[in-house]
């Protein structure tokens, strides 16, 4: 039991540490948000709350984020509100002592909900903060769009049911991310596009790791592979040796891995090569993603290959203008999830305009909002033309896959995933 | 056939670091009669120390000819001296003064003191998995379809002949013999003359430079590590020992090689093995001890008085 937390925090650990190493510069972003705030003195005035940790270990991801939000909120002004509407830009801090902390965001939504000129708010980054927070969105019916958060359980099944609790039948959360079981059928898109016929499937029994295999199977399955064995790990075990003797004996050309780093990803890849499965294809999802693996699997990291749940904006031809714009405002680099942070933000400031031309000019309802939110389609945005379905999930889930070649991570491919 | 022997020999391989590790086990039980839980940590500290010393070295790959040599000596020397000192300190610190203390005090602090070594070693490298260096060539050689590595010999030879020098040791030498005596009767022995808590510190010292051995072993063996490595592998190897008969070298190591065997054996046989193989491990421990109550070599002592 205790191993189970210290293995969760882990992760987090070592995923804010790899998304903190990914961008670089961010300076002269901190002010801007206030600046946007006394722009807007006269007229109508719609907020939108802005809730991500922006200091510490995540701030390295959080301020990239908050500035995509940002620049759409400028884009819009620049362009003349409607009926004379200005945007304002709320932003808040979710990280206490240098990590976001759920109840701090919990508290930010406090403030957001009882602000009256709040309509709509976006965030926050992690999971676990939108745990907290979407009781209070969903009792505020405030509409909450998250750029990144991927957990399926805020949206899906007995899980969100139990977080929609004042209004279980509304709902208040979106996400314009993807979540963590469609890296298992983007995996599998992408090892049948390698030419991969037979896999053998090894997943640590964990809730991501499990979800993540378990989809693999299902989908790799239903586009014409073989899975030859499915194995799961036990907690604690480093010697990994018997089960790939077992899966060579059964010849794979591919073995699925479905977990961290921690939980064995990189022993397991490591041992690959001492049991004569090294120049097999090995494929995770995005909880090998970093540097760890790296450096323990050594030089059999060569070779592997994993997914991660967002796009790479780099190469997302229709993110080319937004990648221009904000290295032009923000003179640095785009981060993982500014694309996103942008587009959700785009998706509140056409809600919050159509929902004041049907409300007569005047500020409309957050109810109002919320329902023009909720029926978005067909919306063209950087990261594709996204929707949500009913549980508040994007339509149009793009992942990417990364290859691993003389010991650094390289992208691979964007996979639009088939729903 | 192939895929058999080949699961005998991964069996056999991780077989000896559990009987490594178990060798220290069995031998403070033996003396005291205290489960050392921080036992698998020393092994885990072994690992870290040889760390230390290869980085020192400047060492991060593969080593060649008497080079080889010379670096693997003064790295399994560094390292067993280094956990010998710890564990006569760990000794000396937790253990002594509890000596006469309930059974279940000692028992309590051998977890402290394994919580202790495994936040001290987190606070070292950190809470990941670190690489380690692959100092030794692992050439491969194939009989029919079965590889053994150099590195699986070295583990199961390695186990062997610590187990023999050990045996020896114990049964040869004088301060073997005040182990022996003092394991059979402390208060005897302190009255022939014997200097019981030397003797004891000796058991520390040199079941601790075993588990230092191991840890440089399962380094290389492994190629990675981590502070909370010993967790599972002492748990491992103290089955092991109770296996084979608590208190038993030879036992030790039978055990070791037992539960190493049945494992392999077991995620190859069985469908989902991978998951099932430690329930398989403990449920022939239950069977072993339902019939055999002191283990597979242990002899049943008449009660102390």
């Amino acid at each position: 039991m205790i191993r189970t937390g210290r293995i969760a925090r882990l992760t987090t650990f070592i995923a804010v540490a790899v998304l903190s190493a990914c961008t670089g510069d961010k300076s002269d972003t901190a002010t801007s948000s206030q600046a946007t705030a006394t722009e807007a003195a006269s007229g109508l005035v719609a907020k939108i709350g802005i809730d991500l940790p922006l200091s510490g270990g995540d701030a390295a991801t959080g301020i990239p984020t908050r500035d995509g939000a940002v620049l759409a909120i400028e884009e819009a002004n620049a362009a003349g509100g409607t009926g004379g509407l200005k945007f304002v830009a709320y932003d808040l801090d979710d990280a206490v002592q240098g990590a976001h902390d759920p109840a701090q965001g919990a508290q930010n939504v406090k403030t957001f909900v009882a602000d009256e000129a709040v309509l709509a708010m976006v965030g926050p980054f992690n999971s676990s903060v939108a745990q907290a927070e979407i009781p209070i969105t969903n009792d505020a019916g405030l509409a909450q769009i998250s750029p990144a958060t991927t957990n399926p359980g805020l949206t899906k099944g007995a899980q969100a049911a139990k977080l929609r609790t004042s209004h279980p039948d509304v709902n208040a959360f979106f996400r314009v991310c993807t979540t963590d079981d469609r890296q298992g059928a983007a995996g599998a898109q992408f090892a049948r596009k390698l030419g991969k016929s037979k896999a053998f499937i090894v997943d640590d029994d964990e809730t991501y790791g499990k979800g993540l295999a378990d989809v693999f199977e299902a989908q790799f399955k239903t586009d014409g592979g073989a899975v030859v064995g499915h194995e799961h790990l036990t907690k604690g075990q480093n010697d990994y040796k018997a089960l790939l003797t077992k899966a060579r004996a059964l010849g794979p050309d591919l073995i699925f891995y479905g977990g961290t780093t921690v939980t064995g990803g990189s022993l397991l890849r490591k041992q690959m090569s001492d049991t004569g499965l090294g120049k097999v294809t090995f494929l995770g999802g995005d909880g090998i993603s970093d540097d760890e693996f790296l450096k323990s699997a050594g030089d059999s990291a060569n070779g592997s290959y994993y997914t991660v749940a967002a796009p790479e904006t780099s190469k997302l031809p229709s993110a080319a203008a937004f990648v221009d714009a904000y290295q032009k405002r923000w003179k640095s680099p785009v981060g993982p999830y500014s694309a996103n942070a942008y587009t959700a933000t785009k998706v509140e400031i056409v809600a919050i305009e159509r929902a004041t031309i049907a409300n007569g000019g005047k500020l409309p309802s957050r109810d109002a909002v919320l329902k023009i939110v909720a029926q978005t389609t067909g919306f063209k945005s950087p990261i594709g033309t996204i929707g949500f379905d009913q549980n508040g999930d994007t339509t149009a889930p793009i992942l990417s896959v990364y290859g691993i070649t003389n010991g650094k991570p390289k992208f691979v491919e964007q996979i639009f995933l088939r729903i | 056939m192939d895929v058999f022997l080949q699961q005998v020999i991964n069996g056999l391989s991780l077989g000896g670091i559990y009987a490594l590790i178990a060798l220290g086990y069995t031998m403070v039980y033996g003396i005291i009669e205290l489960i050392n839980f921080a036992h698998g940590d020393v092994y885990t500290f072994g690992t870290f120390t040889s760390l230390a010393i290869l980085t020192g070295l400047g060492i991060s790959g593969e080593v060649h000819g008497p080079l080889l040599i010379g670096v693997v000596a003064l790295t399994v020397v560094a390292a067993m001296l280094t956990c010998g000192a710890l564990g006569v300190l760990i000794e000396l610190l937790a253990y002594r003064r509890l000596r006469n203390a309930p059974r279940l005090a000692p028992l309590i602090t051998a977890i402290g003191v394994s919580f202790i070594l495994e936040n001290v070693m987190q606070l070292w490298h950190g809470p990941s998995p670190i690489p380690f260096p692959q100092v030794i060539p692992n050439p491969s050689a194939s009989f029919g379809g079965v590889e053994i590595s150099a590195k699986q010999v070295l583990v199961i030879a390695l186990a062997v002949v610590m187990m023999v020098a050990l045996q020896l040791f114990i049964y040869r030498t004088k301060i073997g013999k005040a182990m022996r005596a003092t394991a059979q009767d402390r208060e005897a022995a302190q009255l022939m003359g014997i200097d019981v808590n030397t003797t004891i510190m000796v058991t520390f010292l040199v079941g601790s430079a075993l588990a230092g051995a191991a840890g440089f072993v399962s380094g290389v063996y492994y190629g990675t590590t981590w502070f909370f490595n010993g967790f599972e592998a002492g748990l491992k190897a103290f089955t092991a020992a109770v296996l084979g008969g608590i208190g038993n070298i030879l036992g030790a190591m039978l055990g070791g090689f037992s539960i190493g065997l049945i494992e392999a054996i077991a995620t190859q046989y069985i469908p989902q093995g991978a998951q099932w193989s430690n329930v398989v491990v403990f449920s022939v421990l239950v069977l072993v001890l339902i019939f055999r109550p002191a283990g597979l070599l242990g002899e049943s002592l008449p009660e102390k008085v």
